[in-house]
């Protein structure tokens, strides 16, 4: 029987377009502007190679609106299977880039299969928990889910790509919490990480931070046992970073931890604050509406390393202003809102965990990439979605807001039963 | 379905919270500090390049050019920025050897963020091999200079003067009129005394450059650039063929020449020598080179026009008999016995060249007779001396535009002089007046000021006020500014007078000094030969005018030890009044010429004699 599919999303794909198209013109700017004449081939070379992966990438979700459900059901440990062995096979044959052994190259297409990992992990999660009984929620299980996502994290660590392993950390949280993880233990996950966080920005602030939590899960929850355990960790972290700048690590690792609290000092400016600064003049120079296309000083003057890939923004915080950014941010509010409630549309785990864990996904690199640029959190290097150069972070952020959309698509064809 | 509704109201207001934060840092960086961004964003990536602009040309009174600018590039280095692998592609673009440029590299690298000059005075060409290739060569920059252009024959040196990079103490000066390191600066000459107005206004380029020193791009497409503005261009009353023709005339010679218009004091020739070539100044100078200028014992500094102090010697005795004429000590037919000496002095002390006989004071001029002039100086006093010679413009200095700190006053003794040098009862008498009336003694003067004198003496009474400028053009408007000078003085002399005095010149012309009388046009001339503690020759004096009727050039010219005003100095004045006058002079009088060169050869007076005029 033939079902006329009527539900394709126009909101998260125009947003979804708007993104790719802003970011095709942030990389236009950044290796085409007027300067480009000085620069190397290889950032040149940025334009084109995306423009080429965003045809690849609109091949692939006529494929993937094409599939059936099922196939992404059946597919998912699979396809999760394959990525472990892509990282296995990056990690042997692999090629390295900048410091990373990520890479595998097909000819003369290279793949970061990091980012296809973020793919693989999400179908397999979200498979792990459309095939659970409804309602069932014990350590076993999280163990399980936590597992799934931790084994390629471990790989990728491996390969040397602490930054992208960042970013399957962040995800536990964000599955266990749409598998219905109780919020008390959630909470106790993510405290120590905020701790953590202000243990290095400013002590006291850290301090009063785990003080205040601690009064709040005992207001919560009255059990004086959660109450010691949560001291414990949250305590223990901000007590481990103390100790970890001030004795463990070497005076280089903590100046580049450190340094993103204020990049401009005069110990940073030159060294490990040099992109940030320039980062911060470019962003911060471009005012409420930028200095233009293909007109920003610190873009055309190539201030800003990395400014095609990791440090994208800078160029969209300077050439559109404030006014450029906001319009950014809210597309990409837009994007992700739609997203989880497509995934709530689908009253399926499945299509619920896929939903969340897109956005999840694209959420962490979202926050880690703005907020490096902006100096808010240290230099990791890890693109934003839809926007930044790089042809694997494009098609595996593109494949699962097709998947998402083919789902969302097709959410009647969802059998209650699994598969 | 509820506890998956609170999940996702939720988790909407994560996404919302953690990019809120995202916009509230974007707005603190972009809106609250914007400024602070802005400043370092300008800093990165926008220089400022100071655009010279070309110095205004110098035109003689013919329009002919006789100085420009030709633009020249120097090429920097910012240590910082500049890849030593490319030392061997600079060198061989600016054809210069590798280990120059490296040493030069080197000694700029000790400063890794200053831009440091790489190679100065280079070409178009050149500038433009190294540009094709400047995307291989980050840290190199250029600059344009504008560098003086000499384009005739004359060499001008004391007059123009030349242009440097501005000194420490004229930066500190005139740092309120915009100057700034690097920028050049007048140095003597008219190029000082005009310098605001030559010099133009310096504009700025803004250029964007990359993070290797590069640049990329015009900065907001050249819309904050300010364009300089060029210089005004200067019309000069010099006649660039008589200065030439003038300074060839100096050859092997000390000493200097002026001729004005004495219808309105206008320059029209001015050579000091010996002189030096300008053109040098335009290069890096070498510091030797430098110090065997200013060590040089015939001081080529110097400008012997305005500078060089010395006795007028005969030049003087029109003077004297104007001042006897008028304080009706002597009419026109009044005579003065000769024998050869003046009585005085028991005939050892105060000698005349011949036994003149019974002379009157037209006959006194045209055979220079000291008698008449130590009588009349006998018989009339200093002061009264003092007063018409410092009225006809000696013992002050005169208005000159060319820095006029180089122009000395010269010395014209009164009677509180001589009490001062000479004190006591007897310490001076009448003798040291009396050879004040042969233009000897105490008096001394300067080349100028024989000008405006001979000038006066020509024009009817008149002391122009000598001058190089005629006018100044701005050269985008065409705006004709006329500079302005001191009102010339109209002395109160008598026409009566000054015509006997004319009279007496034409003679010498005419007679005593025959071969220095121009072909075809009457002229009026007066030598004089000056002792000196220089050397055994006197100095050689003439001042002339022509025609004698309506003159239209008054010379002074004086030579160091060349003996009668009748040989070096007066050929040289007579030469140059025909050729001013004529465009050439007559080949019938080739001999003249020939002789004074000879003289010149056979004798050379360039380095015997030590020390300089003073």
């Amino acid at each position: 029987m033939r079902r006329r599919y009527t539900n394709l999303d126009p909101v998260a794909l125009l947003a979804w377009a708007a993104l790719v198209i802003i970011g095709i013109m942030a990389i236009y700017s950044a290796t085409h502007g007027p300067s480009s004449e000085f620069y190397q081939f290889n950032p040149r070379q940025n334009f084109s190679n995306q423009i080429m992966w965003l045809g690849i990438c609109l091949v692939g979700m006529v494929i993937a609106l094409v599939l059936p459900i099922r196939f992404f059901q059946q597919a998912a440990f699979p396809i999760y299977g394959v990525t472990i062995l892509l990282l296995l096979a990056a990690l042997v044959f692999g090629r390295e880039v900048n410091g990373a052994k990520s890479w595998l190259y097909f000819g003369p297409i290279g793949l970061q299969v990091s980012e296809m990992a973020k793919v693989g992990t999400i179908l397999a999660v979200a498979q792990v928990v459309g095939m659970r009984r409804p309602k069932t929620m014990d350590l076993r299980f999280a163990f399980l889910l936590v597992g799934v996502i931790m084994l390629p994290a471990a790989l990728i660590v491996l390969q040397n790509d602490t930054g992208t392993a960042l970013v399957f950390f962040g995800l536990v949280p964000i599955v266990l919490f749409w598998s219905g993880l109780d919020m008390n233990l959630l909470m106790m996950m993510i405290a120590p990480a905020i701790a953590g966080y202000f243990a290095i920005v400013s002590m006291p602030t850290a301090i009063i931070f785990v003080l205040l939590f601690i009064g709040f899960m005992y207001w919560r929850t009255r059990d004086t046992r959660i109450s010691i355990v949560t001291a414990i960790m949250t305590g223990g972290v901000v007590a481990l970073a103390n100790v970890a700048i001030t004795m463990v690590l070497s005076d280089y690792q903590v100046q580049r931890i450190m340094s993103f609290t204020d990049p401009g000092a005069e110990q940073f400016r030159q060294n490990v604050g040099f992109h940030q600064v320039n980062s911060m003049a470019a962003i911060g120079s471009g005012g409420w509406f930028g200095k233009g296309f293909l007109e920003g000083t610190q873009t055309q003057g190539g201030y800003v390393f990395e400014q095609s890939t990791d440090f994208i923004f800078s160029v969209i915080g300077e050439e559109w202003g404030f006014f450029g950014s906001l319009v950014v941010m809210i597309l990409f509010a837009v994007l992700l809102i739609r997203l989880l409630q497509l995934g709530a549309n689908m009253k399926h785990p499945f299509g619920v965990l896929i939903a969340a864990g897109a956005a999840g996904i694209y959420l962490i690199h979202i926050f880690i990439n703005i907020g490096m640029a902006t100096s808010l959190l240290p230099v990791i290097g890890i693109p934003l979605p839809f926007i930044s150069y790089g042809g694997s972070a494009l098609l595996a952020n593109t494949a699962l807001l097709a998947i998402v959309l083919s789902l969302h698509l097709k959410k009647d064809d969802f059998s209650i039963y699994g598969y | 379905m509820d506890e998956g509704r609170s999940r996702l109201r939720i988790f909407v207001a994560l996404v919302t919270v953690i990019l809120g934060i995202l916009t509230l840092r974007l707005g603190k960086l972009q809106i609250v500090e914007r400024s602070n961004h802005t400043g370092q964003s300008v800093n990165n990536a926008v220089r400022e390049w100071r655009v010279q602009p070309p110095r205004g040309r110098f035109y003689d009174r013919n329009g002919v050019l006789m100085v420009d600018n030709e633009p020249r590039f120097t090429l920097f280095v910012t240590p910082r920025y500049f890849d030593e692998e490319t030392i061997p592609l600079v060198s061989r673009l600016l054809e210069q050897p590798d280990s120059l440029i490296e040493s030069r590299y080197r000694a700029a690298a000790k400063n890794p963020f200053r831009r440091a000059p790489l190679q100065a005075d280079i070409s178009f060409e050149e500038l433009s091999r190294v540009l094709e290739q400047r995307s291989h060569l980050p840290g190199i920059d250029y600059e344009i200079t504008q560098k003086r252009q000499y384009h005739t024959d004359a060499n001008m040196t004391h007059a123009l003067g030349y242009v440097r990079e501005i000194s420490e103490s004229a930066l500190e000066e005139f740092s309120e009129e915009g100057y700034v390191w690097g920028d050049p600066f007048g140095q003597g000459g008219l190029e000082r005394q005009y310098e605001r107005e030559v010099r133009g206004v310096p504009g700025s380029d803004f250029k964007m450059i990359n993070i290797k020193g590069q640049v990329v791009a015009e900065y907001l497409d050249g819309s904050q650039d300010r364009p300089a503005k060029n210089g005004l261009d200067l019309n000069l009353t010099i006649d660039a063929d008589l200065q030439a023709f003038a300074e060839s005339l100096f050859v092997n010679k000390r000493g200097g020449a002026l001729a004005l218009d004495p219808r309105n004091g206008e320059i029209l020739a001015m050579v000091s020598a010996p002189d030096y070539d300008l053109e040098m100044f335009t290069h890096r100078l070498d510091p030797q080179v430098w110090d065997s200028i200013n060590a040089h014992p015939d001081k080529p500094m110097f400008n012997r026009v305005t500078q060089s102090k010395f006795m007028p010697g005969s030049t003087f005795k029109p003077l004297v008999a104007l001042l006897a004429l008028g304080v009706g000590e002597i009419d026109e037919h009044t005579t003065v016995h000769c024998p050869g000496y003046h009585p005085l002095g028991r005939g050892l002390r105060y000698k005349c060249l011949e036994t003149h006989g019974s002379i009157n004071v037209v006959e006194a001029i045209r055979y220079s007779c000291n008698t008449f002039f130590f009588e009349m100086m006998r018989r009339i006093d200093v002061n009264s001396l003092n007063r018409l010679t410092t009225t006809l413009g000696f013992g002050s200095r005169p208005y000159l535009d060319i820095a006029a700190g180089e122009v000395e006053r010269g010395n014209v003794p009164d009677s509180t002089y001589y009490n001062e040098r000479f004190p006591g009862i007897g310490g001076w008498g009448q003798g040291h007046v009396m050879n004040l009336g042969v233009g000897q003694g105490e008096m001394e003067v300067t080349v100028v000021q024989l000008a405006r004198y001979m000038a006066a003496i020509a024009n009817g009474g008149t002391l122009v006020t000598p001058h190089f400028v005629r006018s100044m053009i701005d050269p985008e408007t065409g705006e004709e500014i006329i500079p302005e000078y001191p009102e010339p003085v109209t002395l109160d002399l008598n026409e009566t007078y000054l015509e006997l005095l004319r009279k007496g010149m034409r003679q010498v012309m005419e007679e005593t000094s025959w071969w220095l009388e121009i072909p075809g046009i009457p002229a009026i001339g007066k030598t004089g030969s000056a002792q000196n503690s220089r050397g055994d020759e006197d100095d050689s004096v003439f001042i002339m005018s022509a025609p004698a009727e309506n003159p239209e050039i008054a010379i002074a010219v004086f030579v160091e030890n060349a003996g009668y005003g009748s040989g070096a100095a007066g050929r040289t004045a007579s030469f140059m009044a025909e050729r001013y006058l004529k465009g050439y002079y007559d080949p019938s009088r080739q001999w003249v010429l020939d002789q004074m060169f000879r003289e010149q050869n056979s004798a050379p007076l360039y380095g015997t004699v030590e020390g300089p005029t003073g």
